[in-house]
């Protein structure tokens, strides 16, 4: 933690960025602070309840977070990559932000909560199962000890998509009506994904109407595909979009899954190496093409 | 009018729900729902999270009696949802060539109860109320307000992030409600409070009946009392304000930098003001249902969006989340305030807890508080702080 807050302290206090965005420890638990001031360095913590992705601070719509001046970040390893999404579509440049990362053991599912607690299969991030980058890269300070595997969740995120394709497809379908009925339409998942970066979102255009506002079946239904489609081979699998979600839609299976086809397809897989194209970027003579007829 | 409050145990109050089930009427109340359900339990014990809690509480149309969930916990969604649904028909449209037909829907509705309603959900559409009746008189607000009789179950206050009592309301209130439960030893005291409430208990006096005399009503007023009053300290711990400070505060500083300050972790997710009984804002859009045809509806719009006020020139007034969120928070304790003489707050603290980027109006109203110039006072027993004077 002091390894942390000494470079917060440095970078802000000889101007090499004005504003060091981390978590901090407040009222209901974890969450993202804004040290401006050399110190409120000391405001900054790192536990496994920082289960935020503040990379979404970098997205170009935060204008008003822009405005603080330079920013310095501190990231997970799976944070990291959605740095490198934002660098692989131009949307920043790497002298734009400087990056502190956090070596990390997993996180907690939810951030609220009064004291850090030791993982269990039941509280620990399914995400963090399938992490690959315990030790960030891409970053400019690396701080903290190298840290053990969290523990295998009861249910993965893989086993969980695993057992709902074993379902005939019309149990499927019940499933994902169920959970899509239940949306309503605030667009929370849009909002904190670091990587939904369009100006003008596909569900706010009228002329033409592509998904209808309503939050009804087919409204809630074209506006989740949509933007699980938007975001394959892009998200990252932070799952902020799951855990913003007020009415707990399990987004993270159908992102996942839709990491799962990319991979299968075009040998992509999410990383934190921007000079990696992503498919959605990319073309290539043996790209599968069957579809096109 | 008025009548003393009724025993009556947690058996019968089942069975005057499934009395009014029975007549065909519609019950809404709070049901233990289990997260992440499928139609299919097999799809749904794959997809549950290892850790997530099993059951959510929620206010549904009752199918059955056995169903009311009386554990006092806070419904996710509030009651809004059944006054100002998340999308509704305004009318339908059919066009022949150059004619077009308008089809109007309903404003009419048959008679509805709501069994322990939350009092802070239950203030809140009264609140609302006012801007529902401004400019214009909104028919489908008011026909359901008009068709539904609402009994609220006295809160135990839920955590840290309530705080009614900072903003007009209290966790035994009736403010928009027609009568209150309150839980006793063996049982709850049921009083009305409105003439519609009267009626209720009227028109239920044969089942309401049934356990007279098996509370021995002085004592168990006194409870009910204590139990009230409990509640009450308990949520005047978590905030007190002086609203009318806040209020000229917010209204006098609108370009402080504290509120810029206040707001800039927030992401503009807009899931509080789902979440909220008294965000009562809407978009009308129209939604094409084939060639020549289709629905005018509302749906639920936040202000926390930046499409909320982009006007058709391309110009947007408030078009940084800073300016956004001063809005929200302009809108509820500054300009609702001024207008119609209540805060738009019922201090459910929804907003707070559905924040996962950690926006906390409990604090954020403690530091308007203290910049008002007004330190918080904790004096126990204070008058409950009032934003209606």
């Amino acid at each position: 933690m002091s390894e942390l807050r000494d470079i917060a302290r440095a970078i802000l206090a000889d101007g090499r960025a004005r504003v060091v965005i981390g978590w901090e420890d407040a009222r209901r638990g974890a969450r993202p602070v804004f040290a401006t001031d050399p110190d409120d360095a000391d405001k900054l913590i790192f536990d496994a309840r920082c289960v935020h992705n503040l990379v979404t601070y970098l997205n170009p719509r935060r204008d008003n977070v822009a405005e603080l001046g330079k920013i310095a970040l501190v990231v997970k390893g799976c944070d990291a990559k959605a740095v490198a999404g934002l660098l692989r579509e131009a949307q920043l440049g790497r002298d734009d932000v400087v990056l502190i990362g956090v070596r990390c053991g997993g996180v907690l599912e939810a951030s609220d909560l009064g004291q850090p607690l030791a993982l269990t299969p039941e509280n620990v991030a399914p995400r963090c199962h399938e992490c690959d980058v315990r030790e960030p890269n891409l970053v400019d300070y690396l701080v903290g000890d190298p840290q053990p595997d969290p523990p295998r969740p009861a249910m993965t995120i893989d086993e969980r998509i695993a057992a709902l394709e074993s379902r005939p497809l019309e149990e499927r379908w019940a499933f994902w009506t169920e959970q899509f009925s239940k949306c309503v339409r605030c667009y929370a998942c849009r909002q904190v994904c670091p990587l939904c970066i369009c100006e003008r979102c596909v569900a706010e255009k009228t002329r033409p109407q592509w998904i209808e506002p309503s939050s009804h079946a087919r409204g809630n239904m074209s506006w989740n595909i949509t933007r699980a489609l938007h975001l394959a081979g892009r998200c990252v699998g932070c799952g902020e979009c799951e855990r913003f979600c007020p009415v707990g839609i399990p987004l993270s299976l159908m992102n996942r899954k839709l990491q799962q086809i990319v991979a299968e397809r075009y040998g992509y897989v999410v990383s934190d190496d921007p000079e990696k194209p992503a498919p959605i970027g990319d073309y290539r003579l043996d790209d599968r093409q069957e579809f096109i007829k | 009018m008025s009548i003393p409050p009724i025993f009556l145990t947690e058996s019968t109050l089942r069975a005057l729900a499934a009395d009014l089930l029975g007549a065909g009427t519609q019950v809404i109340a709070p049901v233990a729902v289990e997260v992440r359900t499928s139609p299919s339990a097999s799809a749904s014990a794959a997809c549950r999270h290892p850790g997530a809690a099993p059951v959510e509480i929620e206010y549904r149309v009752l199918g059955d009696a056995a169903g009311l969930d009386l554990g006092r916990r806070l419904p996710v969604l509030s009651l809004k949802q059944f006054f100002l649904p998340a999308h509704e028909a305004l009318c339908r449209w059919r066009q022949r060539g150059t004619t077009v037909q308008v089809e109007a829907v309903p404003t009419e509705f048959a008679p509805q109860v709501v069994l322990a309603a939350k009092p802070c959900d239950s203030a809140a559409l009264a609140v609302v109320d006012k801007v529902m009746n401004w400019d214009y008189a909104d028919e489908l607000w008011n026909g359901r307000r008009a068709a539904t009789t609402i009994i609220n179950l006295a809160c135990p206050v839920i955590d840290e992030s309530c705080f009614c009592t900072a903003v007009g309301a209290s966790p035994d209130c009736t403010k928009g409600a027609d009568a209150l439960l309150t839980p006793v030893a063996g049982g709850y005291l049921l009083e009305a409070t409105t003439e519609k409430g009267w009626a209720f208990l009227a028109a239920h006096a044969e089942r309401l009946k049934s356990d007279a005399g098996k509370g021995g009503e002085e004592p168990l007023g006194h409870q009910a009392a204590d139990e009230r009053a409990a509640a009450r300290a308990r949520a005047a711990a978590n905030l007190e304000i002086d609203a009318a400070s806040v209020r000229a505060w917010i209204d006098s500083h609108f370009e402080d930098p504290l509120l810029a300050a206040l707001a800039v972790r927030c992401n503009g997710c807009g899931a509080c003001t789902s979440v909220c009984p008294t965000c009562h804002c809407f978009d009308i859009v129209d939604e094409e249902e084939g060639v020549g045809r289709g629905t005018r509806r509302r749906c639920w719009d936040t202000c926390q969006a930046p499409t909320f006020t982009l006007h058709a020139s391309g110009h947007n007034p408030r078009d940084d989340q800073n300016s956004r969120y001063r809005q929200r928070i302009n809108h509820k304790f500054a300009i609702y305030p001024l207008k119609f003489g209540e805060v738009l707050c019922t201090g459910c603290g929804r907003c707070t807890r559905v924040c996962h980027a950690g926006q906390d109006l409990v604090e954020i109203l403690a530091a308007i508080d203290v910049v008002a110039r007004r330190p918080s006072t904790t004096t126990p027993g204070a008058p409950d702080t009032e934003a209606a004077s």
